[in-house]
């Protein structure tokens, strides 16, 4: 297996305005906290407040594409968000391999987002397999 | 660490990673005797198990465990 614990990936994320708009037709999250900066600014914030399920899109894209093998499967992933990502925010997204169990193909991994501040904006685990 | 106390270890882990309080464990008890143990359960169960008792297994005793009560015995040969 071509991974091993402390290994760390490092990938720069933008929640550009493609995604944003991309997701919200996708999905029809439209709630004012996402759409309406009135709103959002009424309620402590900058300004609207991208959805957090766009950064799984990102752990999608991580997952699926930059590993050093093709042939994975996400078993479970688990995300808490600490800070608000707002529109053309740039992140920096860091993930680490936790531990590797052989026994089992399996992987797993923490990992953060940070914006350019380095606020953690969200964070979390993730278990993979590795398919035969 | 005595087998009894290995299965209660383990008992727990398989109450919390198949969110069944009922399960009850013997040591002839397989992956046919638990509805919610399927392959993809298997594996979390496996890695609940290798942080719970902190070791490693390979996947050829995974593979020659018949029942539960194999698992204990590997689990106790490699803590003890």
């Amino acid at each position: 297996m071509s991974f091993k614990a402390g290994d760390i990936y490092n990938l720069p994320f933008t929640v550009t305005n493609e995604r944003y708009n991309g997701f919200i037709e996708l999905f029809n999250d439209k709630n004012p906290l996402h759409t309406n900066d009135e709103f959002a600014v009424g309620h402590g914030f900058k300004g609207r407040v991208m959805h957090g399920n766009i950064l799984n899109g990102f752990l999608s894209y991580f997952i699926g594409e930059c590993l050093p093998t093709k042939n994975v499967i996400i078993h479970s992933q688990e995300i808490q968000f600490k800070n608000p990502v707002y529109l053309n925010d740039e992140l920096q997204f860091k993930a680490t391999i936790l531990d590797v169990y052989e026994s089992v193909n399996t992987v797993e991994f923490k990992y953060e987002f940070r914006n350019v501040e380095t606020k953690v904006v969200a964070k979390g685990k993730i278990q993979i397999g590795i398919l035969k | 660490m005595e087998k009894n106390e290995i299965l209660n270890q383990v008992l727990s882990v398989f109450h919390d990673v198949l969110d069944n309080e009922d399960i009850v464990l013997t040591y002839e008890t397989t992956a046919n005797d638990i509805e919610e143990w399927d392959s993809l359960s298997h594996i979390q169960l496996v890695v609940a198990i290798e942080k719970k008792f902190k070791l490693r297994f390979t996947s050829k005793e995974i593979q020659s465990w018949k029942n539960v009560g194999e698992m204990l015995d590997c689990i106790k040969e490699k803590v003890a």
